[in-house]
């Protein structure tokens, strides 16, 4: 058998095959109808369609706190959150978390994908650990660098005995948002990395073994052929850590910095967040709910083009 | 790729940098969660003085301080009965769901469907004060209750997509052949579609589990601070203090919400990970 570029675009993904069965029969009016469905569709409709729809009413609303009656407020909670200098900082740190943050991280979990389906020693030690931190929660994973970046914890323990001055990671401006980047790598690369992984897995063997016959290095077989195989797949990925960013950054501000100092590491969905539960100030708060939302939709489209792009 | 003679260093080059990236990103992974583990039974003192040591002693003092201080029985008994709640509710929608939609031909199943694939864009989290007020709306604001009937919604949309592929897998003609002996379609997901999709099912069971028992947010704001209601990812938090903030309690505590989750990843490793994988989606 030679090894031909279908091959390669015949590899799925999943351990099974969505293979649709040939519909021979013809169905009943019961078939038609997905009268089962019913209860998880009205489950959803309740739980989740509704609060997202009453997040978009509520952004129009003037809400200035639980107890007061809400009036109509049209656009003024949209002018009043791009008037507001908070805004722009948050918009700031949440641009440069994922500016920076995203393509460090596909790019490192897609070489540590390379690394591992390569079978080197220590491969499968290497894929356990790789799940580690998909399995502890982000309050675990706050407390655990709580401890290592405070001024007396594990990394300036690290830097000490180098002669380095360590700082108060958390405390200081400068580094906040760097710690609160680098958690967030810590834990989302080996996700990634395994998810890539077991999209790699699925490259033929044989074409690899072909084209280093014809002399191409590593770095070559990574960029020159797994990554536009595997790019598309990629993309999945990448839209999903950048959702993740995007909206779940608040909880790790939230157990680490609470947007401080000052608003350095106030990022959007903190900053979502807080108007709603500590300032009540419930118009703005969803205002914002709602511009995030929308540049999630933007993200998502914008990652596409890039990762998607027909080759 | 073993056997082939040696290449030049040039040529190794990729997998010689990919391969240091792997391995340092290995020793980041590895060294915090040894320093946790072994803070975990350290004063802090001996935490300060000496990070990566030993600790002197194997004392179970610190597991118990956390344990009394953030009250993490309760805790592990309401997430425990949290998750539980939620993983049973959620099967008892989406199964049937999944098997309506897998059998569906019509365009009003490829619509529903589409409803729940969208469900994935859902920022959920942003509307979390709507959220709130529908719990109090419901009379079920600062209860467990509410979080149990919440999570199943959060983890519909993949859970039907899992199902639902799944089902598809299964000829038509078994159901047939059941349908033909009198069998109704309660009887037909029943004896027929869930004996098969055990494996689905197995994948749904293991990442919802990891996605509830993880949850910190809606548990956050929804069930709030009451140690009798509160689940143990909202109490873990509480051991940090402003000022001197106990390391030792701390990590113990961390270790102690870990063990349930370690326990069925260790039990459960390759269900675990092709689970995972398959769902690709972040706790």
């Amino acid at each position: 058998m030679t090894a031909t570029t279908d091959a390669v675009v015949g590899v799925t993904t999943s351990p099974e095959p969505p293979t649709t069965p040939g519909r021979a029969s013809r169905p009943s009016a019961r078939d038609r109808f997905p009268g089962f469905a019913l209860p998880a569709l009205i489950w959803y409709a309740v739980f989740m369609i509704g609060p997202v729809l009453a997040m978009i009413v509520i952004g129009f609303l003037s809400w200035p706190g639980m107890l007061v009656q809400p009036g109509f407020a049209g656009l003024d909670n949209f002018s009043r959150v791009f008037a507001d200098e908070n805004f722009w900082t948050a918009a700031g740190n949440s641009a440069l978390q994922i500016v920076v943050g995203l393509p460090v991280m596909i790019v490192l979990a897609f070489l540590l994908a390379f690394y591992v389906v390569q079978k080197p020693r220590g491969h499968k030690v290497l894929r356990y650990l790789l799940f580690v931190p998909a399995l502890i929660s982000a309050p675990a994973t706050a407390m655990v660098f709580y401890a290592v970046l405070n001024p007396d914890g594990l990394l300036n323990g690290l830097l000490r005995p180098l002669g380095l001055d360590g700082a108060a990671w958390l405390a200081d401006p400068s580094t906040a948002l760097g710690a609160i980047v680098a958690v967030e790598l810590w834990s989302g690369i080996g996700y990634s990395a395994v998810l890539i992984a077991s999209r790699l897995d699925g490259v033929d063997a044989e074409i690899v073994q072909a084209s280093r016959i014809d002399g191409a290095g590593d770095w070559r077989i990574a960029w020159g052929m797994y990554w536009p195989i595997a790019r598309d797949f990629i993309g999945v990925v990448t839209m999903l850590q950048f959702l993740s960013m995007l909206f779940n950054s608040a909880q790790t501000v939230l157990l680490l910095t609470q947007g401080g100092p000052g608003t350095s590491t106030t990022t959007l969905s903190y900053l979502v967040y807080r108007k709603a539960f500590v300032e009540t100030d419930l118009g703005y708060s969803q205002a914002v709910g709602l511009i995030l939302f929308v540049l999630g939709l933007l993200g998502m489209g914008a990652i596409r083009r890039v990762l998607r792009a027909t080759y | 790729m073993a056997g082939t003679a040696r290449r030049p260093l040039l040529d190794r080059a990729g997998s010689i940098t990919s391969g240091a990236l792997a391995w340092i990103y290995a020793a980041l992974l590895i060294v915090p969660l040894y320093y946790f583990i072994v803070s975990s039974f350290k004063t802090n003192e001996e935490i300060f003085e000496s990070p990566l040591a030993f600790p002197s002693t194997w004392d179970f003092g610190n597991f118990t301080t956390a344990i009394d201080q953030a009250d993490l029985v309760p805790a592990v008994a309401n997430s425990a009965l949290t998750t539980l709640g939620a993983l049973v509710l959620t099967l008892l929608l989406a199964l049937p769901a999944s098997f309506a939609l897998a059998r569906s031909t019509g365009r009003l199943g490829k619509a529903v469907e589409g409803v729940f694939a969208l469900g994935f864009l859902i920022p959920s989290f942003a509307a979390l004060f709507p959220t709130f007020l529908l719990a109090a709306l419901l009379g079920l604001f600062h209860t467990r209750a509410f979080v149990v009937l919440l999570l199943p919604a959060t983890a519909l949309p993949l859970s039907i997509v899992i199902l639902t592929s799944f089902m598809r897998t299964i000829p038509r003609e078994l159901e047939e052949a059941a349908s033909m002996d009198g069998a109704s379609a309660l009887q037909v997901l029943r004896q027929v579609y869930l004996p098969i999709c055990v494996p689905g099912i197995a994948t749904v069971l293991l990442l919802n589990f990891l996605s509830f028992w993880n949850s910190y947010l809606y548990p956050l704001i929804l069930i709030g601070p009451d140690t009798a209601q509160r689940t143990i990812q909202v109490a873990l938090p509480t051991l940090k203090v402003d000022a001197g903030t106990d390391y030792g309690a701390l990590m113990a505590g961390t270790l102690f919400t870990l063990l349930p989750v370690y326990l069925v990843y260790t039990v459960l490793q390759r269900q675990m990970q092709r689970a995972l994988v398959s769902g690709a989606v972040k706790g």
